[in-house]
């Protein structure tokens, strides 16, 4: 009984798979996307940062004509993007399939064994960062970067989980601003604002998408933010190199496809993402909404792009001990 | 008090147009079926609905989007109590009572109490969001990780209650719960644990868990004992369907108990609803003059917890609404809603889109009203189409857990995953170990041990951190009395008991 299921799951898995490797044929490329949909997917679940950019981007892909071609958003979330990197991998050759990716997309595959890393996909483009800010209680002793480092004793910071990017801008931040700092991960941003509201922790590192309504209530002040330039969202708040400490690291956001498309096919793809970029709604509509810094960098800036954030990841865990 | 009304009588004006209240109506429905089907709950169901809200306008999108969310915590019941499979975490404590009940022929009263419990616990929460919701935030906030800690203790120290005969034997069951609960990225220390192939990373789903455990570890036990059901014919007696007003007497101080412990439970980011439907089942299993009726079918323990559950649903909202905080996997999904609305959740929600709040929390009243009606007079149809099919209702469980497991991720790794505690929970049952403290170590073991940690790291190494800070104080302070008086009411009892018997050895 067993075995003749086992069988006829082996004949159904060959001819899914006979299937399976006549689709994959790539279409011609000068007739890409040729009529066929394109499948959006989300390393994480509904809802989530990455569902979010990928639902609001085919919105306007689709109500601004820049891609005529029916436009899906699927979520194949688990092992933190390892398993929808995995999804992606499988349809390699096909244009019809782009992911979105964070950090997680390069840090994943250094922390686990995952098999493979970014190298192995085709960067679209870097569509935007999220710059991390310093921030502080209004209602706390501490008001300047001058009185932390004045603090004289450890100073509690939080963060999402440890690390992340923001864990690796406080160490930074208390080697070079010289004060003895001590990460507490929380899970997710909604913990790490209520910390810092109810004065459990000194200061805590975070988005501008999460904290600024705290910061225009009065809640919250801003200290310094992670980018070489002042952001547009924020003209008041002074970059840490502005206060002679040298932090410039930030959250990406980013489209890849799978590895070894086509260059026409790959051409077209980042041609319309720098469409969608130009797009006054996708400022309107995401961007801005959710405190995400305007970067635009097409296909080979964004795989140099990424190179450098592997290498700055690698450094930083080691530190840490979360490499080995 | 009064600007309060005002604004909610907005609300009201805003939803009550025909596509509205129909769009409501609609939502809670969804919702229902939703929350019955295992594996989808509250996040599923309205992630489900947002490409179809994203199209309308604010008022009617988030009012379908929390109509559907109220209506998964109704729909939750309904497999717990009919197939022992709870659609949901918070629904598990339900089938410990519910299903008895089903078994004795009483189904149909088990979901109309449950149904009545469920009304009058979101009522209350929604009562309670109206107006107290900025205060109450205001509050919430001041707790941090080392009063969840002690919460998440005494939310364990229930295990006690759910163990069974051998206490042993749940302590072993408590061990391996936490077992489990450790594989997966631990996002304290930044490493992965346990973790053979990338799915494991994020660590095992919990509702696959629960889906092999009860459901599928039901069927494997129930045809291997050869169990057969008598449901009875289908029909629409009515004595079979609404409860007596004795049984609703009995539900009364439970349904109450239950509304306030999940009002307050659910407004604590840091707890929700799971944890409120364990607390309050222990509290009437305390309480009450017959524990030993508990899991054969008690109706004080069906009726608290399931008020309790959705009691913690317009809880779960006040910090989502007034700080922009999620407290619950399906709040952190309206989260991403409102962000995709262009609403910014945070603090200034209420004064910049004031109105779309109102109406949106007129259109859960509104809800909650339907959803008592509809789901009262869909019971007969839920227990007649069981009765159609109790002679294949194997199968129908079966194909009802693989396909709630494939929905968690879209993947077949979660069924395997059900298959294999579907094993696991057959074995439990054929040796007498009980299901409860393992289950309840899975989800409370994980939240315990992060919130310890971010204790001792916040209390920069030191444990002072649990008894310098007044909350945490007096939670140690209520934990030391309600031991206490446990300790005090077994031993009167046991001497008690010892005196009974030897009055019955000399007579």
């Amino acid at each position: 009984m067993l075995n003749l299921n086992q069988t006829r799951r082996n004949a159904l898995g060959l001819i899914a798979g006979g299937v399976a490797a006549l689709a994959a044929v790539p279409a011609l490329a000068q007739d890409f996307p040729g009529g066929r949909g394109i499948e959006l997917v989300a390393g994480y679940g509904p809802g989530g940062g990455h569902d979010t950019l990928l639902r609001t981007m085919a919105k306007i892909l689709q109500e601004e004509g820049i891609i005529e071609e029916p436009l899906s958003v699927v979520n194949k979330e688990g092992g933190s993007s390892a398993v929808a990197m995995g999804y992606l991998n499988g349809h390699a050759g096909d244009g019809h399939y782009l992911m979105s990716v964070t950090s997680s997309h390069v840090t994943t595959p250094l922390t686990s064994n995952v098999g493979i890393d970014y190298t192995d996909f085709t960067p679209i483009a870097r569509l935007g960062i999220d710059p991390e800010l310093l921030l502080v209680s209004s209602k706390g002793p501490y008001q300047s970067i001058d009185d932390l480092k004045a603090a004289g004793k450890m100073l509690n910071v939080g963060g999402t989980a440890t690390g992340s990017i923001e864990h690796i801008v406080a160490i930074e931040f208390g080697e070079q601003a010289g004060v003895e700092v001590n990460f507490i991960p929380f899970q997710g941003d909604g913990d790490v604002v209520s910390a810092l509201l109810s004065g459990q922790v000194d200061f805590t590192i975070g988005n501008p998408g999460s904290a600024r309504d705290f910061i225009e209530a009065g809640n919250f002040k801003a200290l310094a933010v992670s980018t070489d330039e002042r952001i547009e969202l924020m003209p008041e708040v002074p970059t840490f190199k502005e206060q002679d400490l040298d932090i410039t690291m930030s959250l990406f956001r980013g489209i890849t496809a799978p590895g070894d498309i086509d260059d026409e096919t790959r051409d077209w793809l980042i041609g319309k993402m720098k469409e969608l970029s130009e797009n006054a709604k996708w400022k309107e509509v995401y961007l801005d909404p959710n405190g995400v810094v305007p970067g635009f960098l097409p296909g080979d800036d964004f795989a140099e792009y990424l190179g450098q954030t592997q290498g700055i990841y690698k450094d930083a865990l080691t530190k840490l001990g979360l490499l080995k | 008090m009064l600007d309060t009304l005002n604004q909610l009588a907005g609300g009201f004006d805003t939803i009550l147009t025909p596509y509205n209240v129909t769009l409501i109506f609609l939502a809670g429905m969804i919702g229902t079926v939703v929350g019955a089907l295992p594996g989808l709950g509250p996040s599923a169901g309205i992630a489900l609905m947002l490409p179809l809200a994203a199209g309308m306008d604010h008022a009617s999108g988030l009012c379908l989007l929390t109509g559907v969310y109220m209506g998964t915590m109704y729909g939750g019941r309904i497999t717990s109590i009919l197939i022992n499979t709870p659609g949901d975490a918070p629904a598990i404590i339900t089938a410990l009572e519910g299903y008895p009940m089903m078994q004795r022929g009483e189904g149909g009263i088990a979901l109309g109490i449950s149904a009545i419990s469920s009304f009058v616990g979101g009522m209350f929460g929604l009562v309670v969001l109206i107006f107290f919701a900025p205060v109450v935030a205001r509050n919430a906030i001041y707790l941090g990780p080392p009063e969840y800690f002690l919460l998440m203790l005494l939310g364990l120290s229930t295990i006690v209650l759910l163990a069974g005969e051998d206490m042993l034997k749940a302590l072993l069951m408590v061990c391996f719960g936490v077992l489990v609960s450790t594989i997966g990225a631990d996002y304290i220390s930044g490493h992965v644990r346990f973790a053979p192939v990338p799915e494991f990373i994020e660590g095992i789903d919990f509702v696959a868990i629960i889906i092999g455990l009860y459901g599928l570890g039901e069927v494997f036990h129930n045809l291997e004992q050869r169990v057969t059901l008598n449901l009875g014919k289908p029909s629409l007696k009515m004595s079979d369907y609404v409860p007596s007003r004795a049984k609703l007497r009995e539900a009364n101080g439970p349904t109450i108990r239950g509304s306030l412990m999940g009002t307050v439970i659910g407004i604590l980011p840091g707890a929700g609803a799971t944890i409120a439907t364990f607390l309050s089942y222990a509290l009437e299993k305390k309480l009450s003059k017959n524990p030993e009726n508990y899991g054969k079918g008690e109706i004080a323990g069906l009726a608290a917890p399931e008020a309790s559950n959705n009691a913690s649903v317009p809880g779960s909202l006040i910090p989502l609404i007034t700080l922009g905080i999620p407290g619950s996997g399906g709040t952190a999904v309206m989260l991403g809603a409102l962000i995709m609305f262009g609403l910014q959740p945070g603090p200034l929600l209420m004064i910049k889109s004031g109105d779309v709040v109102w109406a949106m929390i007129a259109g859960l009243v509104l809800a909650n009203v339907f959803l008592l009606l509809s789901n009262i007079l869909l019971i007969p149809l839920f227990v007649n189409l069981l009765r159609g099919v109790q002679g294949v209702l194997a199968s129908v469980v079966i194909a009802l857990c693989v396909v709630g497991a494939f929905s968690l991720s879209y993947s077949t790794f979660n069924i395997w995953i059900a298959l294999a505690f579907g094993i696991v929970g057959y074995l439990m049952r054929k040796n007498d170990y009980p299901t409860g403290p393992f289950i309840l170590a899975v989800v409370l073991a994980p939240l315990a041990e992060n919130y310890f940690r971010q204790s001792v790291m916040l209390g920069q190494g030191r444990m002072a951190i649990f008894w310098e800070r007044p909350i945490s104080l007096s939670i140690i302070g209520a934990m030391v009395l309600a031991i206490a008086l446990t300790l005090v009411l077994r031993m009167t009892m046991q001497r008690r008991r010892a005196a009974l018997a030897a009055n019955e050895e000399s007579a």
